[in-house]
């Protein structure tokens, strides 16, 4: 019984103890403490400790209230939009390519997402603007004959901010998920007479779900708590929930800031663990995990 | 019939990749073209000249590299030794969840939480939040790649070099590590990439301190872009592309191996 309490044994608690712990601490102290200051007051520059709610009556009320629908809205659509154009990327990738192409077809993808997204919204609103590229173009070939207004800050704009910002990353675990499915329970459904349609209905769809809502779920995040394409590309008062989170602290208004991510955060971990309930994620984290 | 409804479905998908990658790409090229703008006297490359004798931004950019360095350090070390607490106490699904969360955390509440957190501390704003908040955003994508990596390894060989008396300690760094370490390289690479292209979790616990990042952030919200900005992301642009070619070449070794 001793020699299990050894030295080499406990020095290997130690060294992967350790490191694991600061990553928790690191990840969900910070959670942690955001939630209990939610609960604090604001008193002039600074805050103090008390159990009120007002925090998050000042959220769900008047404009942040409005804010926070809206940011509900683009950030569904956006996913939708978002998976219309991911799946069927991550499908063709997945069946129709050579083995040898996947992996640089999957990193093509990988590089633009890695560019700063700040970066790349800077230059959506420069190539949208009045007198950017894509206006010349359209009134040089004759489609319009004025800059169109709708180009940049409007919807639009924000949504093409969006899309470009968060979907390439979302082709990663659909990818993943389709990857790693059976391809003969796709031959048995044609053997049994179905056509490709219900096939894939029937068969490719529902065992590519676990990486659909993954990449459901973080494309809707992304686009809920957005702060730079909502300013950058969608002008004056649009706003979404990680704007009100900037200007709650612009006022160093910390409780406020605190109660406002924690919903975006309590938010995001019912998805995640109704997500984790739902679906069978030995299929999705098979690739990545080995047998284990 | 059904062959060419085939064929036409898979044209029509490929033209969707192809256009949507022009979408990808296309806001790449616009900084570098305005870069070359409103150079006046000062030659072809003026406005890449005004950022070496900007001291604001110099200090920004050493700022830049000290941390990417240091994220780039830790966070595969975090990534490996989490990796293999995975494997040694088959928690696979509770180290998973929680490295994951800050994927789905949206960035300016992980920011907001991060500089809470220092503050109970004690701790104020300096190089050592930037690279926390940098080194937990880097997390996820570097234990993913070490644990695809180490899937791939086969523990037989781990088993065999036992066999040969060799301890844990010795079978890792002299088994299994020559094996993995393309993949905790390419993790290192990965989280210097993540670490210059992150703005909004910075910001908000840079305190005086800047990044390149964050001064061109706070430098449009205050004045607007200038010219010489936009040759700074140009530069970070570029920096960008070379480091994933890097990583791109070593893929292509290790996947030749």
């Amino acid at each position: 019984m001793r020699s299990t309490l050894n030295s080499p044994r406990l020095a290997r608690a130690v060294v992967l103890g350790a490191p694991l712990a600061l990553i928790f601490i690191l990840i969900l102290g910070p959670l942690s403490i955001t939630l209990v200051v939610s609960f604090w007051q604001k008193i002039g520059f600074s805050m103090r400790p008390a159990m009120s709610f007002e925090n998050y009556a000042a959220f769900f009320s008047g404009t942040r209230l409005e804010v926070l629908l809206r940011s509900l809205w683009v950030g569904v659509c956006a996913a939708v939009v978002m998976l219309l154009l991911a799946y069927p990327i991550a499908y063709l990738i997945a069946t129709r390519l050579r083995t040898a192409l996947v992996r640089p077809v999957l990193f093509l993808f990988a590089v633009p997402f890695l560019v700063n997204y700040v970066v790349r919204t800077f230059s959506w609103s420069e190539l949208l603007s009045r007198t950017g590229p894509v206006n010349t173009g359209l009134m040089a070939v004759g489609i319009t004959e004025r800059p169109l207004d709708w180009l940049l800050f409007s919807d639009f704009a924000v949504y093409l901010g969006l899309v470009t910002a968060y979907m390439p990353f979302m082709v990663f675990p659909i990818w993943l998920s389709l990857s790693g499915m059976d391809r003969r329970l796709v031959e048995a459904s044609w053997m049994l007479g179905e056509g490709p349609l219900t096939t894939f209905r029937r068969v490719v769809l529902p065992l590519s779900m676990p990486g659909v809502v993954a990449a459901a779920i973080f494309g809707f995040v992304g686009a809920f708590g957005e702060v730079a394409v909502s300013l950058i590309l969608g002008g004056t008062g649009y706003q979404l929930l990680g704007n009100t989170i900037q200007s709650a602290l612009n006022t160093l208004d910390y409780p406020l800031a605190a109660a406002i991510s924690s919903v975006a955060t309590i938010l995001m971990l019912a998805l995640i663990v109704v997500w984790a309930q739902v679906f069978d994620l030995r299929l999705l984290l098979g690739k990545i995990m080995g047998r284990t | 019939m059904s062959m060419t409804r085939g064929k036409i479905a898979n044209l029509l998908g490929w033209s969707l990749v192809a256009l949507v990658l022009v979408f990808l790409y296309a806001p790449l090229v616009p900084p570098a073209i305005n870069s070359f703008r409103d150079v006046g006297e000062g030659g072809l490359f003026a406005n890449y000249a005004a950022i070496l004798s900007d001291d604001r931004l110099m200090a920004a950019g050493r700022t830049s590299v000290i941390v990417g360095l240091l994220v780039a350090l830790i966070s595969p070390l975090l990534a490996l030794l989490a990796a293999e607490a995975v494997r040694v106490w088959r928690i696979p699904r509770l180290v998973l969840g929680v490295i994951l969360i800050p994927l789905f955390v949206p960035g300016i509440s992980m920011g907001v939480a991060t500089a809470l957190f220092f503050q109970t501390l004690g701790i104020s704003p300096s190089l050592l939040t930037i690279t926390a908040v940098q080194v937990i955003w880097a997390l996820p994508f570097g234990f993913l790649i070490i644990l695809t990596v180490m899937a791939n390894f086969d523990p037989i060989h781990r088993e065999a070099a036992y066999m040969s008396g060799a301890n844990r300690i010795q079978a890792f760094f002299e088994v299994e590590l020559p094996q993995i370490h393309p993949g905790i390289l390419g993790a290192a690479i990965f989280s210097l990439i993540l670490s210059f292209n992150e703005t909004i979790r910075t910001s908000v616990v840079q305190g005086g301190n800047n990044t390149v990042q964050t001064y061109l952030w706070s430098q449009y919200q205050q004045v607007g872009l200038s010219p010489n900005l936009h040759a700074l992301m140009t530069i970070l642009i570029v920096a960008t592309l070379v480091l994933l070619a890097l990583l791109a070449i070593l893929d292509a070794r290790q996947s030749r191996r």
